[in-house]
Formats: C-alpha cells, structure tokens, sequence
C-alpha cells in the first residue's frame, strides 16, 4: 500500500518552440473571429464532442486538455469522452446526430486519404439543415487550424482552466 | 475556366457563414503580408492543396501563382520538390517540408523537429509565425472547400 503523500515523478514538461499570436497578432485576432463565427448555431456540447475527436486525430495534446476539460465544464460525461476515440465500437453511447457529425470531422479533417464521402456527408445532411451543417463544416475546419497552430508551435498541455479561453 | 465533359460540377452547398468567410479572409491576407513573399505564399499553398486534394484551391492558386510570376517549372516539380534538384531554393524547401509537415499532422505524428529547425534557420520567429499562419489558412480554406465540395473555378463559394 503506498501512501498519498509517495511522489512521482512524471517526466520533465517540454516548452514551447514559439508565442505564435505575439509575433503574428492579426492572424489570430481573425482566428478568435473565425472562431467566434464558426461557434453560432452550433450546439455547445456536440462542438466540444468534434474538437475533442479532431483534436484527437491531430494529436494535439494541447487542444484535448482544452476541450476534455471544456465539454465536462458543458455537462458532458467522462464516460463519453473516453469512448470517443473508438465511437464505432460504442456507438449506442451517442445519439444519431452526434455520430453523423463525428464521421463528418473525420472526413474533414483527414483530406489526404481522399475527399470527404457522399455518403458521409448526406449522413450527415440528414441530421443538420443546410446553415447547420455549413456551420459545423466551419467549425471542423477551425479547430483543424487551432489543432495546427498548437502542435506546430508545441503549446503545452495540462494548465487549461474551463473557460478561459471563451 | 472551360466547362469539362465529366461529372455534372455541382456544389453540395455553398452556404457559408458571412462572419466566418470575413474572418477567415482577413487572416489569409494578414499571413500574406507578414510573410512578404507573394510567390512562396503560392507554393504553400498550392502544396496544401494537393495534400488536400483541394480541385478549387488549386485551380485559384495556379492561377494567382502564374500571375505573380511563379515559373512553370516550379509548378510542375512542385509536388516532387524533394526530389526536383536546385529548382527549389533552401528557403522554399524549408516552408516546403513545413507545409507537409503541418497539413498531414495525421501521418508524421507531430511536426519533426528537424523540419521545424530547418524552417527557423531561414525564417524569423514574425515571419515562420506568419507562415504557419499561412499554412493554416489555406488548410482551413481546403476543408471548407472540399467539405462543401466547391468546384474547380466556381464563382459561387
């Protein structure tokens, strides 16, 4: 039995290669922008269900210690989030819509294997009207770029607080 | 743009919200001018583009790349850099290797620190910053394009 006070020790936290927003500050001006555009209309917690698997994807550390900690500040569950990296063998823990919106992030976001399906994207029309779905295509996108922002740059992950960046 | 003979080009929509387009817009011509370099921006971005499969782009940056005067050479080797000899300098080689490296995260897990050493060596930190920038950009732009499935040469986007 080891005792709560025992100390680990966890390997040494890299930093960054570079403040990106300091040195080109009108690019991420229009990224907050971007960003604030691509949110309207979009309902919060399925958002953070697509940051967090584009993010996923990306492998941006950064990005999924914002929005883990972002959708269970939503009211999301732990449950969904840990399932959502294998959501085709747990699909019954998402709803229609919310898995037709997964599948469409995952063809958006990895565009070098080839476009993004027909049937995925009438999926995806079935559950989403027309401004709906040009608004979560746009918030794919967005977090596409924060995802390359954070890993190009090596933001670090694990000082997050829900909300701080809203 | 000469109408082809093939699939009916149809978009899937081309609905896009107003606030995103401007802000998506400005950001691409803040990265433009923070960069200086007209005719690199169109090679990254041209580059992007195939990575991402984006007709659109393609057809829109070729023909921005021919009007800044980018050479035909460059723009057929462009996809073959790595292998296409002195064609392509050491400063368009680095912005090169990070466009690939950036765009296809995916893949090469992460951006290698080599590549991304060898982009600081020729770049400034305000410079690379807007570079990424760039790259970011014309990334966002592939997604919204292929995502909708804007055709090659359409005036409605």
């Amino acid at each position: 039995m080891t005792t709560t006070e025992e100390r680990i020790e966890y390997a040494p936290e890299h930093t960054p290669r570079m403040q990106w927003a300091k040195h080109a500050p009108e690019v991420y001006k229009a990224m907050v922008r971007l960003d604030a555009a691509a949110r309207q209309g979009l309902d919060p917690k399925l958002g953070e269900l697509v940051k967090i698997r584009a993010s996923q994807l990306n492998h941006c550390a950064f990005c999924l210690d914002m929005h883990t900690k972002d959708a269970l500040a939503a009211g999301e569950s732990v449950e969904r989030i840990v399932q959502l990296s294998a959501w085709e063998e747990s699909r019954h823990f998402y709803t229609e819509k919310e898995v037709a919106a997964i599948e469409l992030t995952e063809a958006i976001t990895v565009l070098t294997d080839g476009f993004v399906p027909d049937e995925v994207y009438e999926r995806a029309a079935i559950h989403f009207d027309e401004t709906e779905l040009a608004q979560l295509i746009a918030a794919i996108a967005v977090i596409n770029a924060w995802n390359r922002f954070a890993v190009t740059t090596r933001m670090v992950p694990g000082h997050y607080t829900p909300g701080q960046h809203r | 743009m000469t109408a082809g003979t093939g699939a009916a080009a149809t978009a899937r929509t081309t609905l896009l919200d107003a606030g995103v387009r401007a802000a998506l817009r400005a950001a691409g011509a803040a990265a433009r001018k923070g960069l200086g370099d007209p005719a690199l921006a169109e090679l990254v971005q041209i580059r992007a583009s195939q990575l991402n499969h984006c007709a659109f782009c393609l057809d829109m940056h070729l023909t921005v790349a021919r009007e800044v005067g980018v050479s035909e050479r460059k723009l057929d080797l462009l996809e073959a850099w790595e292998e296409a000899g002195d064609v392509f300098d050491e400063r368009e080689r680095a912005a090169l290797a990070l466009t690939e490296a950036v765009t296809v995260p995916t893949a090469s897990g992460f951006v290698p620190d080599a590549v991304y050493a060898a982009a600081a060596a020729r770049f400034d930190e305000p410079r690379l910053a807007h570079l990424v920038g760039l790259i970011n950009v014309v990334n966002s732009w592939n997604r919204l394009m292929v995502g909708r499935r804007i055709p090659a040469g359409s005036t409605r986007w």
